[in-house]
Order: structure tokens, then sequence, then C-alpha cells
């Protein structure tokens, strides 16, 4: 249960480089989630904390002990692979075991140990089989008893759902919340799935396709308050929209061509943000309230015609075509409490939203 | 509809010439020298019964020592060639990808020449005058030219050189599929290089290793040719042997014999070292 520090990592590897300078602090005892888009290094970053690659420069702690030149049986890290890599040739007991056998602790203590994580993992029934008969979900289970056992400082998880349906990733899910709950200990969960991000993490750190780390914060904050477009675009859906700040000390609002002036909030002031200066707004489809009538009591609204309606389940999907050419998607929850208007293709519609609810990011 | 093929309609018919094949110059020699090792005949070659006479007459230490130096031949050589050909196989899977083709290729060219060829080129580099001789004296570590031919020496470095490929190749194959995650996530558990070789790389390609240990052993057991001319008439081994009989002045039945007692001889040993090695390789499970 201690922290891991990153400082300054750097990697090239097959001579592009995968890792620009990675400075990063994966607090102890927290689940923390790494998501970055396929390709961008985030599995690279894994493999140099397990000890599985070398980096080029730069540094690795765990707590306070620098770890960087560590081989990689030496260090109390364990990690849980993609395709879980369990042993063909071993049954479930033994893969669980492998690590304490290495260890020589007493059979008996092995034998407790193993058959106790089993047991938490509902496998006590599949000690004598190999993993090779084993399901999917249970051969994840086998993966992450294998890697825990061992009581590891520090546990990587390798998109460790990737291989799973959808009903079974999202049962593991919560699975894997309550287990690092009860354990303690430092998780580091690596993912594209901002959707598993999101649900899993205490923190979470977004990672670009050039190799760096763009956001760190937790999912709300990363959610709601992205501080790049990339990251507003990365995670969930959004519009973005562009045009020009004005008036940002007395009343703040971005006018964007063909559409007119909206107000913005701003919470804090950054350097890059100047009177007349270029910026992007993003919105969230779901802060957006569509409507055919006039309504008061928003900051913002915008006038433009349904050109598609996609039905969700939970929610209904609907794209606006604006005056200027450009979409907005909105997200309506079909909560039914109450009639709701109905709105169809082609019908005009307004749009409204918070100035609040605007984020407000360098272009 | 199914379309009808040969071997849909008459899975065996296509097997048919494979099996008179196997039949004609395989089953019936086998047959026949089994057959012959019993019968015993007269001096004016007529049939006279049956008889174990011909295997006891083996049951004397001349022969049996010439068993056992072929078992030792074989034995020597299969484990000798696992030794050079497991770290060399193990580095064209793991870390050789980039060359392995290359690799491939100059360990298959050797089988472009003719076997012949190969010994007059080892003759060259083991005489008198040859090169390791002249590259011995060169480097200053003999002065007078060492005698390398016609000994088991040479008989060994002959072995070793033809039968390598043999164990490699399936080596290899066993090892390029072998997936890399394993060897990481043994590391990552905590096993050292060496615990990962034991416990996951060997047990894991052990089926690699069995046929290549034994395409070497099998056939290096009943070797004629390298030990009759790169060991000169020092030692005695199972293919001089029935050669001798075979070729021999009425003596045939007698080389039937022997053939049929050392391939028992061979089998037994067979077995006993492919259920021992089985074992060597096979992970210790946990014991309940």
């Amino acid at each position: 249960m201690r922290s891991i520090r990153l400082k300054g990592l750097k990697k090239s590897l097959e001579g592009g480089l995968v890792l620009n300078g990675i400075d990063l602090v994966i607090p102890s005892g927290k689940f923390f989630a790494l998501l970055g888009p396929s390709g961008c290094g985030k599995t690279t970053l894994l493999r140099l904390i397990a000890g599985l690659e070398q980096a080029d420069s730069g540094k690795i702690f765990l707590g306070e002990r620098d770890i960087t030149e560590l081989p990689i049986h030496e260090r109390p890290i364990n990690i849980v692979f993609q395709n879980y890599a369990l042993f063909p040739h071993l049954n479930v007991f033994d893969n669980v075991a492998y690590s304490l056998k290495l260890k020589k602790l007493p059979k008996e203590l092995i034998k407790e140990k193993v058959l106790k994580i089993l047991e938490a993992f509902h496998l006590e029934r599949h000690v004598h089989k190999l993993t090779t008969q084993l399901s999917g979900g249970q051969q994840q289970r086998v993966a992450l008893a294998r890697a825990i056992v061992n009581e590891p400082d520090v546990l990587l998880l390798d998109e460790p759902l990737a291989a799973l349906d959808f009903k079974l990733r999202e049962r593991m899910l919560i699975e894997l919340i309550e287990l690092q709950d009860k354990l303690k200990t430092t998780f580091l969960y690596v993912t594209h799935d901002q959707f598993e991000a999101l649900t899993v993490a205490d923190q979470m750190a977004i990672m670009n396709p050039s190799g760096q780390i763009e956001q760190i914060g937790t999912p709300k904050e990363i959610y709601e308050f992205p501080s790049t477009s990339f990251v507003a675009r990365f995670v969930g859906t959004t519009n973005i929209l562009s045009g020009t700040l004005h008036q940002l000390d007395t009343d703040p609002h971005i006018s964007i061509e063909g559409l007119g002036q909206f107000k913005l909030q701003v919470p804090q002031k950054r350097e890059w943000m100047q009177e007349g200066c270029n910026a992007l707004i993003s919105i969230r489809p779901e802060k957006i309230f569509i409507s055919k009538k006039e309504v008061k009591n928003f900051s913002n609204v915008v006038k433009g015609i349904v050109s598609s309606i996609v039905y969700h389940g939970r929610s209904t999907q609907y794209n606006v075509l604006l005056n200027n050419k450009s979409r907005l998607q909105v997200f309506e929850q079909n909560e039914e409490h109450f009639p709701q208007e109905v709105i169809d293709y082609d019908n005009e519609v307004y749009l409204y939203w918070q100035k609040e609810n605007v984020t407000l990011l360098e272009q | 509809m199914k379309k009808k093929t040969l071997s849909s309609e008459y899975p065996f018919a296509i097997g048919i010439p494979a099996v008179i094949w196997q039949i004609l110059f395989f089953y019936a020699p086998l047959l026949l020298l089994l057959v012959g090792s019993f019968l015993t005949w007269s001096d004016t070659n007529t049939f006279t019964g049956v008889s174990l006479d011909k295997f006891t007459f083996f049951f004397r230490g001349s022969y049996l020592s010439v068993i056992a130096s072929s078992l030792l031949l074989a034995l020597s050589n299969s484990i000798i060639c696992f030794l050079i050909a497991y770290p060399l196989a193990y580095f064209m899977a793991f870390k050789g990808r980039k060359w392995q083709n290359l690799l491939l290729f100059f360990l298959i060219v050797p089988f472009w020449t003719n076997f012949l060829l190969h010994v007059y080129a080892w003759f060259f580099v083991l005489e008198r005058e040859g090169f390791l001789n002249t590259l011995l004296q060169w480097l200053g570590i003999t002065s007078e030219p060492i005698i390398f031919l016609n000994s088991t020496f040479a008989t060994m470095v002959m072995m070793v050189y033809y039968y390598m490929p043999f164990i490699l190749l399936p080596m290899y194959s066993s090892l390029e599929k072998f997936d890399v995650k394993l060897i990481e996530a043994s590391y990552d558990l905590g096993a050292s290089w060496l615990q990962t070789l034991r416990k996951i790389v060997l047990p894991l390609c052990s089926r690699g290793i069995k046929t290549g240990f034994f395409l070497v052993f099998i056939p290096s057991f009943g070797e004629f040719a390298i030990p009759e001319l790169m060991g000169g008439d020092r030692r005695m081994f199972v293919g001089t042997v029935v050669s001798q009989f075979i070729l021999g002045d009425e003596t045939g039945s007698f080389g039937a014999a022997f053939t049929v007692f050392s391939c028992v001889v061979l089998l037994i040993s067979s077995l006993a070292l492919y259920f021992f090695i089985d074992w060597l390789l096979k992970p210790k499970a946990t014991r309940w």
C-alpha cells in the first residue's frame, strides 16, 4: 500500500517516442485509472512500472524507494494481464500458488492462503481444474487471485475486462471496486474504455496519443471540467463550438459566427484567455434542454431544426442542425414521469443550457 | 448438395498407395526378419525347426557391450544435441525474431548437399594437416598436430553435426508458438530466469523436446555410416554388427536375430527414457 511516483519518464519503442515525459503520482490505497486511446502508450507505462521494460530516462518511485533499476521479480508489484496469461499446464490451485511456492512458504500455509482466496473469488469448486477448462469470467478471477495472493503493494490491471461480454464486465467492475475497497491495495487500471475508467476510479489520468498526461482528477472533475479539448472529446460525448471571447472581466461571453452571443462562467482566468481571442466551448449533450416552447430561467438559448432522432432506451438522442450549419447533440432522459413533449423530425426547437455547464477550452 | 469427392466417398481409398508401400517395404521385411530370426537351418540349407538359440547366442559380453556402446552413443548424442540446440532454438524463437528466416535458412542449407560430402568436409577439418590442427597450432595451443580422425571424438563431432537439426527444428517450432506473456507473468510473480525456464518454458515445450530427442535417439542407436567412416574400427556398434552378419556368408539369420534383439532393447530403453523425460519436465503439482 504505497504510492507510485513517476518522474519525467521517457520511452521510445522501435524508433517512435511512446512516452514523452510522464509525471504522475498514483496515490497509495486508491483505485487509479489511466485512460487513453489505443496506442497512446498507456500499456507501455504499465510495463515500465511492472519492470517488464526499462525507461530511457526518468525515475519510478514506490513510496520513497527508487525502483527504476529494480529487476521485475523483486518488485512488490503484480500485473493482471490483458489475456490473463494463466499457465495452461498448471491447475487453478498451482496457478494461484505459483508466487507463494517461489517464496518457499510452508506447504500448509500456501494451501491455507490459496484456498482462502479461491473461496473469496467463488472458485473453490474449480481448484483442481486446468485453467483452460474455465469460462472467461472464471479465468479472469484466477488471474486476479494469482496477482493478489502475494499481497503486492500495487496491483496493475491491463485492460483486464476487455475479453468479457458486457454484462459480465459490469459485474466484474463492481467486484473490482469492492475488492479494492477491502484490500486497500493501490490499483492502477489501464483502459481505453471511458465507461470502465469512470466507473472504477477514485482518481484518473487521461493520456493523449503523443504519450503525455493531459489531465488528472476525479472522474467527476474530468467529465464535468475537462481542461483540454482532447479530454472533452475523449471522455464521454460532447458538443464543441468555436468562437471569440469578449468582456472577460465584466460579462464574459463568447460570440459564435452565425449563432450570436452566449454567456460563460469563468471561475479561473487563465493566461490565454484574452479579449477577442479564439476559444472553444464544450457542452455535454445531457446538459442541454430541448423544447419546442420558449422557456425562461436559462442563461443561453439557440434555435435549430431536428435532423435526426436516435432512441437509446434510457435516453433519446436528438441531433439538431443550427443556423450556421453546425450540429448539436442533445440527450434527453426517457423518465416519462409526466407526459413528455413530442418532438419529431424537422421540428423547429429551442436548445437551452446554463452558463455553469459550459467548459471553456483553449483553441 | 454435398460435393462428392474420392476422400468423402471412400475415405480409405486415398490412403491405399501409402498402405501398400508401408506393407511391402516395412511390415513385410520386418516380418521376414522376425520369423527368420527364430528359424534354424541345417548345413545343407534344409529347414530344421524353430528355436531361440540365436538369441541366447547374443547373451554374452561382447554382444551386450556392442549394444551398450550403441545406447551410450545414442544417449550422449541426443543429450549433446539437446544442450546445443535448446539455447539456439530459444535464441531464434525469442531474441532472433528479426533474423529467424535467415537462421532457419542456414540450418537447412546443409541438407542440400549429400551426406558423403559432409563427411569429406569434416575430414578436411579434422585431418592431420587440417583446418582444426592448423588453427590450434597457429593459436599456439599445441605444437604437434593432434590425431582427431578415427576416434570416438570424430564420431561424436560428426554425429552431433548431422543430427542436431532434427532436434532443433521441433523445439524451435514449439518455442516459436510460445506465448511470451507467460514468461512475463512468471517474472512478475517473482520467478528468476532459471525458475521460469524450469517451471514454465521447459514443461510447456516438452512435446517439442521429446519429439526432437527421439528423432535423434532412435536413428543414432542404429547409426552405421558415421562410426564406420569417422571412428575407424576402434569400436563396434549395433549397425556395424548387423551389417557384418547380414552381408556375411550364411550368417543372415544371425543378423536377423541380432536386429530383432537390439530393436527390443531400443524399444524398452526408448520407453523408459520417454517416461523419464516426461517426469523430469512435468510440473510438480501440489499433492493432496
